[in-house]
């Protein structure tokens, strides 16, 4: 379980002279449920999209399995952002999820078979939208797009998930049956989540970074005082975001 | 009303209909659920130039305009590629610049100027036999890259960045798509002229959009309306005497208006509940 999945070494960019990120450094062992919590514009969705290797850093290196995000992609699974593609695209339920399988399809002309009709199928079930299967994306709620979007992922058996905000537009009932799926997952696969969310990250997570251009970590699920202080730029203090700061240290300790 | 259909040229316009309501419907729907539209817009007004430096060099002008379009689609494709904030910007270029290269090579070539408007606005009930013979083929190799490369397209029109992460090659069907949809465009010139492309390309795909779950289906439906609308335009414009792509466009534009109206008034009745 101690496998370094994703190794991340002095990373840079920068983008219309606007320095985005800064030195960043972190290792993700596999087996992590790993959150990234930070202020909107900290560079979090940039890091993910670097890993992913959708972007280059101007400087640093990104190994993923010890190789680049490139040749290891096939074993990532991602979760954009909702409203990043368009939901009014004439496509239904599962037809998304199988379309998840093309990154194992390298034949030409690319058709799905029996494996990845039940890998979808399977991945239908793992969120429990089987009973969706047949609808138009359009005609989805905010929380069963998101779960479409989540078994678009999975239907790759991917070993390390990438989820950016992932309840951004989810209200909060579904919001915890969500986490609770999170959870059984996290004992399968490496999870990557991309948050504001400090309230998730106490009671799932097992390591947490801050990031705003520089990252502040301890590798562990604590997230302390200067790590709030240095990320936000100046003293917040852990209660005014609805946590009692003992909260925190009791997850520390355990 | 029967006897007309024994005339060739009337059966050669029926047919070049029928055959470019097959491409339309299927790339217009990539067109419509991708929101391309713009794009096209851009492709097939740069067609223009193609056709003036045909005439300038003398050449066949459909051939300038393919060759030219072509080219256009491919240098769309890389600018999209590195210019993704601009590409609303460079594709109003590229629509008026092709017009004016069309407008200037038109006016360099010495002798009577050709007959634009033709190309403008198109007469299907000109289309020559030997036209319906290369549409016949532009229609098989369109139909064969798509049936090809189905899924591949259907992923880069849902969502680009998932398929990039799959590792599809999405620079290059980006460039196909493009390509293809500048041969329908040029198939185009002929039965409805660069200026009504766009309807054609876009308005059957649109009404079938409201009536299928599937990007499949919605081509289906998008090819059989095309069918429709192309015959009745043809032979209205014949019965009236009036320009024939015109025609096709506004029985295609009327059919928009009742849908989309009717999909408005719906709403508001289901909203008022």
């Amino acid at each position: 379980m101690d496998e370094e999945v994703i190794v991340a070494e002095d990373v840079w960019f920068s983008r219309n002279n606007q320095s985005i990120l800064e030195g960043v450094s972190l290792t993700i062992h596999s087996g992590d449920f790993y959150a990234i919590i930070g202020p909107n514009g900290g560079g979090k969705t940039t890091l993910l999209k670097i890993f992913l290797g959708l972007l280059s850093p101007d400087r640093g290196t990104v190994r993923i399995f010890g190789g680049t995000p490139e040749e290891n992609r096939s074993r990532l699974g991602y979760v954009p952002q909702m409203r990043t593609f368009d939901f009014q695209y004439p496509i239904r339920v599962r037809d998304m999820v199988l379309l998840g399988r093309l990154s194992h399809i390298h034949r030409i002309p690319r058709r799905f078979g029996t494996g990845d009709q039940d890998a979808a199928d399977h991945a239908l079930e793992i969120m429990g939208i089987t009973h969706l299967a047949g609808r138009e994306i359009r005609d989805l709620s905010g929380g069963e797009q998101q779960r479409a979007i989540i078994a678009r992922a999975l239907a790759a058996n991917p070993e390390i998930l990438f989820l950016d905000e992932p309840t951004i537009y989810v209200d909060a009932p579904t919001q915890a049956g969500f986490y609770e799926i999170l959870d059984d997952l996290a004992r399968k696969m490496t999870i990557v989540l991309i948050t504001h969310d400090i309230g998730v990250v106490v009671s799932h997570v097992t390591k947490v970074a801050c990031l705003n251009r520089r990252l502040f970590t301890h590798d562990s699920r604590e997230i302390t005082q200067d790590m709030i202080d240095n990320t936000y730029g100046c003293p917040v203090d852990l209660i005014a975001h609805g946590l009692p700061h003992r909260v925190f240290r009791h997850h520390g300790e355990e | 009303m029967i006897g007309i259909f024994g005339y060739q040229f009337f059966q050669n316009a029926l047919v070049a209909g029928i055959l470019a309501s097959i491409v339309c419907g299927v790339i217009g729907s990539f067109v419509v659920a991708k929101k391309m539209v713009t794009v096209s817009g851009g492709i097939s007004h740069a067609a223009f130039g193609g056709i003036g430096i045909g005439y300038y060099l003398g050449l066949d002008p459909l051939l300038g305009a393919t060759v030219f379009t072509l080219g256009v689609a491919g240098i769309v494709g890389g600018l999209r590629q590195w210019a993704s904030q601009n590409i609303d910007t460079i594709i109003g270029a590229v629509w008026a610049a092709g017009m004016a290269i069309g407008i200037l090579f038109v006016y360099l070539t010495p002798g009577f100027a050709p007959d634009l408007f033709g190309y403008l606005f198109g007469n299907i009930l000109l289309v020559p036999p030997g036209q319906i013979a290369l549409m016949f083929l532009l229609d098989a190799a369109i139909l064969l890259a798509v049936a090809f490369f189905y899924h591949d397209l259907l992923a880069i029109t849902f969502d680009e960045e998932y398929a990039r992460v799959m590792n599809l090659p999405v620079g290059w069907l980006v460039l196909l798509l493009l390509t293809l949809i500048a041969l329908t465009v040029v198939m185009l010139i002929q039965v409805v002229g660069i200026i009504l492309v766009i309807a054609l390309l876009t308005l059957p795909a649109a009404i079938s959009r409201e009536f299928s779950s599937t990007l499949f289906r919605m081509m289906l439906l998008a090819v059989a309306l095309g069918g429709c609308f192309t015959t009745a335009g043809i032979l209205l414009s014949y019965f009236l005497d009036i320009p024939s792509g015109a025609t096709i466009i506004l029985v295609s534009t009327a059919v928009y208006a009742v849908v989309t109206g009717r999909q408005v008034f719906r709403s508001r009745i289901f909203r008022a509940r």
